[in-house]
């Protein structure tokens, strides 16, 4: 059915991990009947496993509601689903810059978080009209009025504009369908100029090449026209095109503000890059849309596969996987401990968790990650540009290097105020500065830091969580790169550097870290006929050394009886062993070593 | 290569029979008082060794029917005993287990019937190991009678404190006891097995047990590191392996011991028993195993020099130097084939039988020569095989050539021996 321009609505509904998006959007579905209740799964909108599984969204989605209002007419509610983890403020901002308006779902137990309040600046940024919600309020602890303060003293949002919903039990839902409808403005654009969408999400169908998820800005789009993707320059006629009811449902005409999709036979998802505007060929506006930001890759980290044999499947897997998930880079790497594997940036460290389980699930693959470093500017005594690093082992040696500099992020953590303490402990120990802090209500505060990425990639959040009883949440965002006292910290094993276990270190921390990292080497070193020394490092300057002892007995004792076949496969099994060890100079390491060292965390 | 058990598949024994008739012959007896929780050798204990309900009597009988249906195999394939192509067997032994526990006129009845239907010959090596405890020992005159020459004595350790670490029953006295009663009666050849490495050991615990064994003035030695191994994990425990299952109670134990092991402490164990058993007048022929001049276990060097040999019993080996085959394990299935309940003809008990290739062979031959004293003549250099390593281990001082031009392992390169086998497998 085709709805006036007027009586569109495009939101997003932005939410805190748990706070219930899903659930919600789930009883939004229901009550406009986009889903028989009969086949309704809990989070449809969560598609992937492993989005159920964490609970977090992780792709965008969208979905078209029809809705009739209060007035008897039939509304058109887009929405546009976002991921709720800080990682994903990128695809976040996708959403919402698609949209007029944001439904902003706060549990009223736990109050608002850290995300919650980076998701609503950004959505404020632009200019999108908030629908603040009290989520969860058949809760026991619900505590609606304290919660209301927090939106008062943070956010600025007046208490009347607040509506209260259990979107468990339904409650509220109807009231908020309303809502949408009164609150929210229509999207603008004129259906007769030239034709302009913004492509914002994209996936690869085998059946229809590469279907990308647009927001129409201005003009129209017919069936079988043909468009031009203006930055990639790629043309093509339409297949298909259509909504999201969440499945896709082919209409003949999208017009200026409508959010749809359209199936454009291109076989390569680089051709529809999010981002890139989508006009007509044969007319073309003049200029595309802004468009978006690339994505920055902020975490390093080599994946590797266990077994080298695998590298070839990995090398498809990781082409594939980028087709759907573009937010990620990689290029190919070899180490002497790991093998072939690739360089991947990635947008934070659950970023690099969720491409590494993927690729673990859907591929049928074992892979072992390096440890995530984040990317180094280093300025080099003979000048020239600053280049950049995001593998320690391709540091320049310490004679080249002027100054390193490492990226900071201002780290915003919301907790309740029993625990001011221990994160000030926490954050000064990582380097971090304490920037200011602000009351939420009389026992919630925001608290700031500044503090160098490379010290909340190794293990912050955790901490974050174990110290304040899980109840401290976080966001964070970039504030440039700083001079830092820095240095690569290398393990040798019999005088050869490990380049897998090499790591961008500060100098204070290095010697602890080194005699840790040699200690534990030591453990997982198999004895080998001769010693074998091993040695933290600092350019030529050891910090840290252990030994490994020369094997004194390998030998089968008891080889009477007669039993000598079990023997044999006793003795085949230690060769077998010895042929997947990964040699580093005349020193054989079982790959299970690097393992080790490198899924334990240090700290 | 696993094949069908070949009770099912040929029950003649005809199958895979190849190129020579045995000089030797082993028996499984797997009978003990009580099973040692690191003992991975195929053994029943308890209630089906002694008392009103125990089987020997009936495995006894069907050891019997073994022997007769594997002569019967032999007479068909080469003839009867004492011709060139089918020699008198040069050695027996009867290991375990403890065949000690069977009553002498068992043992004199099977030794009987070994004699008539594969012939002894002569000065032929017959061994029978023994357990030292005062009721499991056996009486040494009647064993002697009964046509043993050799005793091989489980004595483990002379050390009260590590024999109850072991869960041995036994007492040092009583390994002194069973080797006099030995040497009363005359036997030719007597053997102690001790156990180092063993948790709670020290080099002075292991120098002290060595020297009351010298002070026993024994033939033969036989050393062997405490090895924990888990048999169910190397999948030889299944209803066809040669293994039993290992209890709960002996994984615990073994658990627990092997953080009482230590790899120094038994390198150094091993020389110091190498360097007093040379002062002692014993020479090592093998990596675990010491004799005085003419006391060598002929037996035990003919499956080193990869010699053929017929076996009897629940997890036997046998080898004929084409093929090498073993009886699976479990007690039941071994009686219930060779002595049907329903009156049927015996068959031979479930196994499994593996071909050894001929580079298998060269490597497993060239591996068995070095455990030993005789070593690898020089020519073993020029073979594609196994050069490179050779040369690599007289490189890395785990070889050396003797005086007699032949290619021996060094004291180190016994204990680090796996490193040059691995290399050859």
């Amino acid at each position: 059915m085709t709805i006036p321009q007027a009586r569109l609505r495009n939101f997003s509904i932005i939410a805190h991990i748990d706070h219930g998006k899903s659930t919600l959007a789930d009883r939004l579905l229901e009550l406009t009947h986009a889903i028989d209740p009969r086949q309704m799964t809990s989070q449809v909108l969560d598609s992937m496993d492993l989005e159920r599984e964490k609970g977090i969204t992780i792709k965008a989605r969208a979905v078209r509601l029809e809705h009739t209002a209060n007035d008897g007419l039939v509304y058109g509610l887009n929405l546009i689903d976002t991921p709720g983890h800080v990682d994903f403020a990128y695809e976040v901002s996708h959403s919402l810059q698609a949209c007029e308006g944001a439904i902003l779902v706060v549990d009223a137990a736990q109050g608002i978080e850290a995300q919650t309040l980076a998701n609503v600046h950004l959505a404020l940024r632009e200019g999108l009209t908030i629908i603040p919600v009290l989520n969860k309020i058949d809760l026991p602890s619900a505590q609606p009025d304290v919660v209301m303060d927090e939106l008062e003293n943070a956010l600025a949002i007046p208490r009347e504009e607040v509506l209260l919903v259990s979107a468990k039990e339904g409650t509220g839902v109807p009231a908020l369908l309303q809502a949408i409808v009164d609150r929210i403005p229509p999207p603008k654009g004129d259906p007769k100029a030239p034709l302009q969408a913004l492509v914002f999400d994209s996936h690869y169908d085998q059946y229809k090449g590469v279907v990308v998820y647009i927001r129409l800005a201005a003009g129209t789009l017919h069936d079988h026209d043909r468009v031009r993707l203006m930055a990639s320059g790629a043309e093509a006629e339409l297949i298909e095109m259509g909504y999201f009811r969440p499945a896709l449902v082919p209409v003949p005409l999208l017009t200026a503000g409508e959010v749809g999709y359209v199936a454009t036979g291109l076989k390569n998802v680089r051709e529809a890059q999010v981002g890139d505007t989508i006009t007509s060929a044969d007319a073309p506006a003049g200029a595309p849309l802004p468009g978006y930001q690339e994505a920055k890759s902020l975490v390093f980290a080599g994946i590797y596969p266990v077994s080298g044999e695998d590298y070839p499947l990995l090398r498809d897997a990781i082409e594939k996987l980028h087709l759907n998930d573009a937010s990620f880079t990689f290029e190919p790497e070899s180490s002497v401990a790991l093998g072939f594997g690739f360089r991947c940036g990635f947008l934070g460290l659950l970023h690099m968790e969720i491409v590494q389980e993927r690729l673990e699930r859907e591929f049928s693959l074992d892979l072992i990650a390096s440890a995530p470093s984040v990317e180094y500017e280093v300025l080099r005594i003979n000048g020239g540009a600053p280049i950049r690093v995001d593998n320690p082992s391709k540091l320049p040696s310490i004679g080249e290097i002027e100054e390193i500099r490492e990226p900071w992020v201002q780290l915003s953590v919301v907790t309740p105020s029993s625990y001011i303490g221990a994160l000030m402990e926490l954050s000064t120990n990582r380097r971090g500065s304490f920037v200011g802090l602000e009351y939420l209500d009389p026992t919630r505060v925001l608290m700031k830091f500044e503090l160098p990425l490379a010290e909340l990639i190794v293990d912050y959040y955790d901490q974050l969580k174990t110290r304040t009883a899980g109840y401290a949440s976080m966001d964070y965002e970039e504030i440039g790169y700083r001079a830092a006292n820095l240095v690569r910290l290398d393990v040798l094993v019999a005088g050869e550097p490990v380049d897998a276990l090499s790591m961008i270190v500060h100098r204070d921390n290095a010697t602890k870290l080194g005699r840790t990292l040699v200690g534990r080497l030591r453990q997982l070193i198999p004895r080998q006929m001769f010693e074998v020394p091993i040695q933290a490092a600092i350019g030529s300057n050891v910090i840290a050394r252990e030994t490994v002892r020369a094997m004194s007995k390998n030998v089968l004792a008891k080889c009477y009886g007669g039993d000598i076949t079990r023997k044999r496969k006793l003795l085949e099994k230690q060769k077998e062993g010895k042929r997947r060890m990964k040699r580093v100079g005349s020193v054989e390491i079982p790959q299970e070593a690097f393992l080790a060292m490198l899924r334990t965390d240090e700290s | 290569m696993s094949l069908p058990p070949d009770g099912e598949a040929a029950p003649t024994g005809d199958l895979g029979w190849g190129a020579v008739a045995p000089v030797g012959l082993y028996l499984h007896i797997p009978f003990c008082v009580s099973h040692c929780p690191y003992c991975d050798f195929v053994v029943v204990a308890g209630r089906e060794a002694r008392g009103p309900a125990n089987r020997i009597a009936s495995f006894v009988r069907a050891l019997e029917q073994e022997l007769d249906l594997r002569a019967d195999a032999l007479d068909r394939h080469w003839g009867p005993p004492g011709t060139a192509a089918r020699p008198l067997l040069d050695t027996v032994y009867l290991g375990g287990g403890t065949p000690s526990l069977l009553p002498t006129n068992s043992i004199a009845r099977l030794l009987a019937l070994v004699r008539s239907r594969f012939g002894v010959a002569d000065g032929a090596e017959v061994t029978l190991e023994v357990n030292p405890g005062a009721d499991e020992r056996g009486d040494a005159g009647a064993i002697r009678a009964a046509g043993v020459t050799r005793l091989s004595i489980g004595a483990q350790s002379l050390d009260p404190k590590e024999l109850r670490t072991l869960g041995r029953r036994h007492s040092p006295d009583d390994v002194a006891e069973t080797v006099r009663a030995a040497r009363a009666s005359g036997l030719a050849s007597v053997s102690l097995d001790l156990l180092y490495d063993i948790p709670g050991a020290t080099l002075e615990s292991w120098a002290a047990t060595l020297d009351t064994a010298l002070a026993l003035v024994p033939d033969h030695l036989s050393l062997y590191a405490l090895t924990l191994d888990d048999p169910d994990a190397e999948g030889i425990t299944g209803p066809g392996g040669d293994h039993l299952p290992v209890s709960a109670g002996a994984r615990r134990w073994r658990d627990q011991a092997r953080r009482g092991q230590d790899d120094d402490r038994a390198a150094a164990m091993y020389e110091l028993a190498d360097r007093r058993l040379a002062a002692a007048g014993f020479a090592w022929y093998e990596i675990s195993n010491w004799a005085r001049p003419g006391h060598r276990s002929r037996h035990n060097l003919a499956y080193w020099e990869g010699r053929a040999w017929e076996a009897a019993g629940p997890g036997a080996h046998a080898f004929d130097g084409r093929t090498r085959r073993w009886n699976a394990a479990r007690l039941d299935g071994y009686i219930a084939a060779l002595t049907p309940s329903d009156g049927s003809a015996p068959r031979l008990p479930p196994g499994l039988q593996e071909p050894v290739t001929a580079s298998g062979r060269e490597a497993e031959s060239a591996i068995l020569a070095l455990r030993t004293s005789m070593g690898l003549p020089p020519s073993a250099l020029d073979r594609p095989a196994l050069g490179p390593t050779l040369t690599w281990a007289l490189e890395a001082g785990l070889l050396e050539p003797t005086r007699d031009d032949r290619l021996v392992l060094t004291l180190a390169g016994r204990l680090l021996s796996n490193e040059v086998f691995v290399r050859l497998v």
